[in-house]
């Protein structure tokens, strides 16, 4: 009986994390996403964007075929590069993205990997870990311009990970639960989180622009500087892997975002029961809330130009870091007072 | 807090090697997404630039060594396809320079028609401009929309010359063709639609916050510097010098027409990239005078008229176009030697002729805008960071094939 039910929970997360809010829903919603971010875009700037790939559907297939094109593509080895560390960096990259997903719950009936009350707590640990791995990725790829872009993003993860973590320590002293789940319930009896305390959402969307590398912080990427930033000695399959990874990464946070700002699966009651009501719908009300604030965030490409890396640094450490202690000092005068 | 202050200036500090052991060495370019068709061999300490090296040629088109090898006329094609975003000024100073040894002057309908679709191509060169800048900060809308604002109007050139790009219009003499019917309405809504477009291009470009942190401040050069490094066109005049060579030196209809010249004071990059949008408002001030003074008249001079045979006449009497006398191929001006100076969207082209009686020019010397600022390039960046390089490059607004001629 232990065993089929170890089996039966295996099964489910095996689902959860490939199907359903994991890999598959993920690419297919990233697909979309860069579809719109580029047809969006095109709009704004007087053009039609992809159009010519599936034209019947307004080139809805373009990101589709973009991802056929890169895995057929050849694939280029530097003879300078670390190459064990150049082929596997990628991979780990989109992996760690992938991984804050398991414990981030859709619905009040997900079950975990590893069950766990601490589920913020990891899935915010676990989206600092990729940057480790973009770090490699331009130290192995032995081209000035990726190391360039390596440096920055090191420059950049160590200012934008202290204001993610003070936004996220903000909500938590107000919800005073490390678990998604609880925190969801208290905004449904009480605000959602982003009335509750705006500086900690405010410094959460910086920081998850800024982490994801969205305009105006498109900085390691700079293109007219560092030609594809980490990314420039990268082909094929392994050149779109690192680009979907960002997306992966904006994904995670705008799930977060979500659930603690936005109330989660807000409409639908926490005590909700049955198959529909309990466990489809709160997905996808968290999932389509999450999808608008991703288009909000990728829509920026079409209205700024991207800030130089020490401009960003230092107002990380001059003002995103201040705002970050405001929103805690917010959450706790809020706690005493009410 | 200003966050765009020079980290050093390499003339100040002697302790800071240029190249020494403490800096790397980094290629931009000849293929990269931010070097344009050059090398930029930079030195970097950091992510501070130490030293910056242009090197040009990569796109050198032998513009002058052909052009002494080929009958006069047929050097205007050449000469335009060095500037492409700009030609009717490249094909301008080359023909102000062919007609004071031909001793022709033109009628005043030609020169108000030459001077109408030298603003209309100054409208073009300064969108160019502003485009190329928009990508090197990274913002593709205001590339796209620059791009799409040319259009129009290279349309209106379309509509006068009869092509879009490569006009060849003027001539020795005048142009070759009248302003067609419907031109002035055109011209008109054309106008009215980019004035429209101003208010957006200050959103989304002028007074948008991350381009004013990106440039204010960034590739300052003050008046003196400016004037000591032979700066050109724009880019002197956001340094606070006052001089424009249609105000110094009036060619074609300037000196009929009321305009201003605009001038900021600072020289850093929100200068530059504000100039060009004032220099933009001035060209369509002039467009609007000119096609309300525009006097009547032929539009080519009377000792080219004379020499049209019968047929060209008539073709000249229907369809108001010019076609070319035997003269224009068969020309050939006594022993002289002139220059032009003609203001060119980028700056002023300087133009030397010499003749010595035979088919070919003798010697056939021009000097681009682009070529000048490029010193100021290399000057400009020291001291900056890495990222500043697009932002100063962009401002400056240089274009490598005319540089490289």
């Amino acid at each position: 009986m232990g065993i089929l039910l170890l089996i039966i929970w295996l099964i489910q997360d095996l689902l959860y994390l490939i199907v359903f809010p994991g890999l598959v829903v993920a690419m297919v919603l990233v697909i979309l996403l860069i579809y719109l971010e580029r047809k969006i875009a095109a709009k704004v700037q007087m053009r039609y964007g992809p159009l010519y790939v599936s034209r019947k559907v307004g080139g809805a297939l373009q990101s589709v075929s973009d991802l056929l094109r890169f895995s057929f593509q050849e694939f280029i080895l530097p003879i300078g590069s670390d190459s064990i560390a150049f082929l596997m960096a990628p991979g780990f990259m989109f992996a760690f993205a992938m991984m804050p997903l398991i414990f981030i719950p859709v619905g009040p009936y997900y079950s975990y990997l590893f069950p766990s009350t601490l589920t913020i707590l990891f899935s915010v640990a676990l989206i600092t870990i990729t940057p480790i791995y973009a770090i490699i990725v331009g130290w192995a790829s032995d081209n000035k311009f990726s190391f360039i872009g390596s440096l920055r993003e090191a420059f950049l993860v160590i200012s934008y990970e202290i204001p993610l973590l003070l936004s996220v320590i903000a909500m938590v002293i107000v919800y005073r639960t490390l678990n998604y789940i609880p925190a969801v319930a208290f905004q449904e009896t009480h605000l959602p989180g982003i009335i509750l305390n705006p500086i900690a959402a405010l410094v959460f969307i910086i920081v998850a622009i800024r982490s994801t590398g969205r305009f105006p912080f498109d900085i390691t990427e700079a293109d007219s500087e560092l030609i594809m930033g980490l990314y420039t000695e990268y082909s094929a399959l392994f050149f779109g892997i690192g680009m979907a990874t960002p997306y992966i990464e904006l994904y995670a946070l705008s799930l977060i975002f979500s659930l603690l700002f936005l109330g989660g699966w807000w409409p639908v009651s926490i005590h909700a029961t049955g198959l529909l009501a309990g466990l489809f719908l709160p997905g996808i009300i968290v999932i389509i809330k999450a999808f608008i604030v991703m288009m909000v965030l990728v829509f920026l490409r079409a209205v700024y130009p991207r800030y130089r890396v020490d401009q960003a640094v230092r107002s990380g450490w001059e003002r995103i870091i201040y705002l970050g202690i405001i929103a805690v000092i917010i959450s706790i005068l809020e706690v005493i007072i009410i | 807090m200003n966050l765009n202050e020079k980290v050093y200036d390499i003339s100040e500090a002697g302790s800071i090697e240029p190249e020494g052991d403490r800096t790397i060495a980094l290629q931009i370019g000849p293929s990269h997404p931010g070097s344009g068709h050059m090398r930029i061999k930079t030195r970097m300490d950091g992510d501070i630039i130490t030293k910056v090296d242009a090197d040009i040629g990569f796109v050198h088109r032998t513009s002058e060594w052909l052009s002494e090898r080929r009958q006069f006329i047929k050097a205007i094609p050449i000469v335009e396809r060095i500037m492409l975003p700009d030609t009717v000024h490249a094909n301008l100073a080359y023909v102000l320079a062919l007609e004071k040894i031909l001793n022709i002057e033109p009628p005043p309908r030609a020169q108000y028609l030459r001077s109408l679709a030298a603003e209309i191509n100054r409208i073009t060169s300064h969108l160019y401009g502003i485009g190329i800048f928009g990508i090197f900060l990274g913002s593709s809308t205001v590339y796209m929309w620059a791009f799409g604002d040319r259009e129009p109007f290279i349309d209106l050139m379309e509509m006068l010359t009869g092509a879009r790009i490569t006009n060849s219009y003027i001539v020795p003499g005048g142009v070759r063709w009248e302003m067609p019917k419907g031109f002035k309405e055109k011209a008109e809504s054309t106008l009215q639609y980019m004035e429209n477009r101003f208010n957006d291009y200050n959103d989304i470009w002028a007074k948008n916050p991350v381009v004013e942190a990106r440039t204010v401040n960034v590739g300052v050069v003050d008046r003196n510097r400016a004037i000591s490094l032979g700066v050109v066109g724009p880019n002197l005049r956001a340094s606070g010098v006052d001089y424009d060579t249609r105000k110094a030196s009036p060619y074609a209809a300037y000196k009929d027409i009321d305009f201003e010249v605009p001038k900021m004071n600072h020289g850093d990059s929100y200068d530059r990239l504000l100039i060009r949008i004032e220099e933009i408002k001035q060209s369509i001030r002039i467009i609007r005078q000119i096609l309300k003074d525009m006097p009547e008249g032929k539009i080519i001079a009377d000792s080219i008229y004379s020499q049209l045979n019968p047929v060209m006449k008539k073709v000249f009497e229907q369809e108001q176009r010019v076609m070319f006398p035997a003269f224009f191929n068969q020309m050939r001006p006594a022993a002289a030697e002139s220059i032009a100076r003609v203001e060119a969207g980028r700056g002023e082209i300087f133009f030397y002729l010499k003749t010595n009686g035979d088919k070919y020019p003798y010697r056939f010397r021009w000097v681009t805008p682009s070529f000048r600022n490029l010193a100021y390039f290399s000057d400009v960046a020291v001291g900056y960071r890495l990222a500043d390089l697009p932002a100063i490059y962009g401002s400056i607004d240089y274009f490598p094939p005319e540089a490289d001629r």
